[in-house]
C-alpha cells in the first residue's frame, strides 16, 4: 500500500507536466519545441548503443572519476585540516576564496596548463565538486562531540582507529550532505567541460545538435542528462541509507522523544 | 532529615578531623607506611582561563586511593568534581600539583584506567552496535578476535545485557545505555575505574539496580573505584569511604570512613542505624560546604 503511494507520489508531478506539455503542443508546429511523442521517438533513435559508446560512456567515466577523486581528496584533506586548529585557521579563508571561483572560468587556464584531454575535464569536475565535501568534512571533524572524543582518549585509541571508528563516522552525516551537493555540481561541470575543444561526450553532442539545428535531438540529450541526474541521486540515496542508517535511526528516536 | 535528631552513637571516623581512629581501625585514605598508594592526588589545583577571566575550579586537593578501594566523592554542584576526574584521568593537565599512578606521574590517559561518563548518550558510539562498542577498546589494544568475543560476551553478561548485543545504543533505555558503558569499562579490565555521576540521569529504580551492579563488579574484579556523585545516600551506600568536597574553589571538606558491612542491601542497609548516622554526617558537611564553611585545617591535615 505504502509502496503504491510512494510510487504515485513520485510520478504524479511528471505525469501532470507531461499532460500540460502534450496539450500545449497540440497542433503546434514550432520548430524549437517538439511534441512529447516526437521527443520519445527521437530519444530512442538518437541514443543508440553506438552513441552510448562514443559519447555517453566517456562522459560517465569522467564523471565517475571526478566524483571519486573529489570524495577522496575532499575527505582526506578535510580530515587533516579539521584535525588541526592552526591548519584550519591558516587555510580556511583561502579555501573560501577558491571555492568562490566558478570552475568554468578556470577551463581556459586549465586548458593552457594541462591541455584539452580527459585530464582537463576531470580536473574541472574535481575543482568544482571538491569544495562542498572538503568544507563539510572540516566542519564535521570540528564539531566532534567532546565526550565521545574524551572517551576515545581514555581508552587510548590510536591514530588509525580514531580516524576509522571515531572521526570519520562522526563527521559522516556532514560528509554525506557535502557529497550530495557535489554530485549535481559534478554533473553540470561534466557537461560544461565537454563544450570546450571536445570531440566527444554528452555535452559535446548536445552542442553539436544545437549547432546543426537538430532540435529534437538536442532536447533528447537534455532529457538524458536529467535521467542521469536522477539515477545518480537514487544511487546516492541507497548508499546514504546504508552508510548513515544509524544516523537516521537516532534522529527518528530523538524526534519522537 | 529534621534538624532535631540523636547524636550518632559511634563517632564518624573522619580522616581530616581525627588522625587516630578511636577504635584502632586504620583510616582508609592513608596508606600504610611503606605501601605505595595506587593512585595519588597531590596538591592538585586547576584554574580555567576563560575570556571572562580565570575560574579557580579546584584549589588544593590531596588524597590517596589504595588498591581495591571503592571511594565516593561527593560535593555540591559546580564544586569541580568533573574537573578533578578529568585531571586524574589525564584528559586535562592540572594547573598545579600532580596525579600519580603507581608512583608515576599521569600526563595522558593511562592504560590501566577506564572512565564512565555521566552523559552515557554521548559516550557510546552511536554508529556501533552494543557489542561493537564494548569490543572497540579491546580491538584497539590488538586483542585477537576469539578472545575479544569471549571478553565482550562475559562483560555483557555481567551487566545483564546478553540479549541485546546487536542493538544500537540509542535503541536502549538510559539505564541500559549506562550498562553498556559499564560493560565496556569492565571488559577493558582497568586497575582504576573512574565514574562521573554515572547514574544522575536514570530513574530511581534503575539507579538502585545499577548501584548494586557497581558494587558487584567492584567486588568481583577487585578494581579501585572512584565514584563521583552528588547524591549523599548513594555515596554512603556504595562507598567504603566518602570524600566530601567543599564548594568551589574546592578543597577536601572531610574524608569519612564508611564502616557498613561489606554485604549491602538496598532495603536493609539503607534502613540501618549506622547508615542513617553516616548519611546524616555527610549531609551536614555538605550543608556546611554549601554555606561556604571551609575547613581551614583541611589542607594542612591532608598534607600531614
Ligand atoms: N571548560 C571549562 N572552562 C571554564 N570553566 C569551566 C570549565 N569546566 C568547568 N568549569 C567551571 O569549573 C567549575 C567546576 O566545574 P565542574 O564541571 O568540574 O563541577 P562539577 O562538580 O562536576 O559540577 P556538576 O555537579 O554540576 O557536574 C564550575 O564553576 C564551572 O563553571
Ligand atoms: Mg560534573
Amino acid at each position: 500500500m505504502t509502496y503504491i503511494r510512494t510510487f504515485l507520489n513520485i510520478i504524479a508531478l511528471p505525469l501532470i507536466l507531461l499532460a500540460i506539455w502534450f496539450v500545449s503542443t497540440l497542433g503546434e508546429t514550432s520548430f524549437f519545441v517538439p511534441t512529447p511523442q516526437a521527443l520519445v521517438e527521437t530519444f530512442f533513435e538518437t541514443w543508440t548503443s553506438e552513441r552510448f559508446v562514443s559519447d555517453v560512456f566517456p562522459s560517465l567515466g569522467r564523471l565517475m572519476i571526478g566524483i571519486v577523486l573529489s570524495i577522496l581528496i575532499g575527505i582526506g584533506a578535510g580530515l587533516l585540516i579539521g584535525s588541526f586548529r592552526w591548519l584550519r585557521a591558516l587555510l580556511e579563508p583561502t579555501l573560501e576564496f577558491f571555492r568562490a571561483i566558478p570552475p568554468p572560468v578556470l577551463i581556459p587556464v586549465i586548458m593552457l596548463l594541462i591541455g584539452i584531454g580527459d585530464e582537463m575535464k576531470v580536473s574541472v569536475i574535481v575543482l568544482g565538486a571538491v569544495w562542498p565535501i572538503l568544507l563539510n568534512t572540516i566542519e564535521g571533524v570540528r564539531s566532534m562531540d567532546e565526550v565521545l572524543a574524551d572517551t576515545s582518549r581514555t581508552y587510548g585509541m590510536n591514530k588509525i582507529n580514531s580516524v576509522r571508528y571515531l572521526i570519520l563516522p562522526s563527521a559522516m552525516p556532514q560528509i554525506m550532505a557535502g557529497i550530495r551537493q557535489s554530485l549535481s555540481i559534478a554533473l553540470i561541470l561534466m557537461v560544461i567541460s565537454e563544450m570546450f575543444a571536445s570531440t566527444e561526450g554528452l555535452g559535446f553532442a548536445i552542442v553539436q545538435f544545437q549547432r546543426s539545428f537538430a532540435i529534437p535531438e538536442m532536447w533528447s540529450g537534455i532529457v538524458l542528462l536529467g535521467l542521469i541526474g536522477v539515477i545518480l541521486s537514487f544511487i546516492f540515496q541507497l548508499a546514504e541509507r546504508w552508510i548513515l542508517g544509524w544516523y537516521h535511526g537516532l534522529r527518528e528516536i530523538e524526534q519522537a522523544a | 532529615m529534621t534538624s532535631e535528631h540523636s547524636q550518632p552513637t559511634n563517632p564518624v571516623i573522619s580522616q581530616s578531623g581525627v588522625q587516630d581512629t578511636p577504635d584502632g581501625r586504620i583510616p582508609v585514605g592513608k596508606t600504610m607506611p611503606g605501601e605505595e598508594p595506587m593512585l595519588s592526588v597531590q596538591n592538585l589545583k586547576k584554574v580555567y582561563h576563560t575570556d571572562g577571566g580565570d575560574i579557580e575550579a579546584v584549589r588544593n586537593l590531596t588524597f590517596d586511593l589504595p588498591k581495591g578501594q571503592l571511594a565516593c566523592l561527593v560535593g555540591p554542584s559546580g564544586s569541580g568534581k568533573t574537573t578533578l576526574l578529568k585531571c586524574i584521568s589525564g584528559l586535562m593537565a592540572p594547573t598545579e600539583g600532580e596525579v600519580t599512578l603507581h608512583g608515576e606521574k599521569v600526563t595522558g590517559p593511562p592504560k590501566s584506567m577506564a572512565v564512565v561518563f555521566q552523559e552515557y548518550g554521548r559516550s557510546l558510539f552511536p554508529w556501533l552496535r552494543v557489542a561493537e562498542n564494548v569490543e572497540l577498546p579491546l580491538k584497539n589494544q590488538g586483542m585477537d578476535k576469539t578472545a575479544r568475543r569471549e571478553v565482550v560476551a562475559e562483560a555483557l553478561e555481567a551487566v545483564g545485557l546478553s540479549h541485546v548485543p546487536k542493538s544500537y545504543p540509542w535503541q536502549l533505555s538510559g539505564g541500559m545505555q549506562q550498562r553498556v558503558a559499564i560493560a565496556r569499562a569492565v571488559a577493558y579490565k582497568p586497575e582504576v575505574l573512574l565514574m562521573d555521576e554515572p547514574f544522575a540521569a536514570v530513574d530511581a529504580q534503575t539507579r538502585a539496580d545499577l548501584e548494586d551492579l557497581v558494587r558487584g563488579i567492584w567486588k568481583k574484579l577487585g578494581v579501585s573505584v572512584l565514584f563521583v556523585t552528588h547524591d549523599i545516600d548513594e555515596s554512603v551506600y556504595l562507598g567504603e569511604r566518602v570524600i566530601i568536597l567543599s564548594s568551589s574553589p574546592t578543597v577536601i571538606q572531610e574524608d569519612v570512613l564508611v564502616d557498613l558491612p561489606a554485604e549491602r542491601d538496598q532495603l536493609e542497609t539503607r534502613s540501618s542505624q549506622r547508615f542513617a548516622e553516616l548519611r546524616h554526617h555527610v549531609y551536614e558537611q555538605i550543608q556546611l560546604a554549601k554555606k561556604g564553611f571551609r575547613p581551614e585545617d583541611a589542607v594542612a591535615n591532608a598534607n600531614a
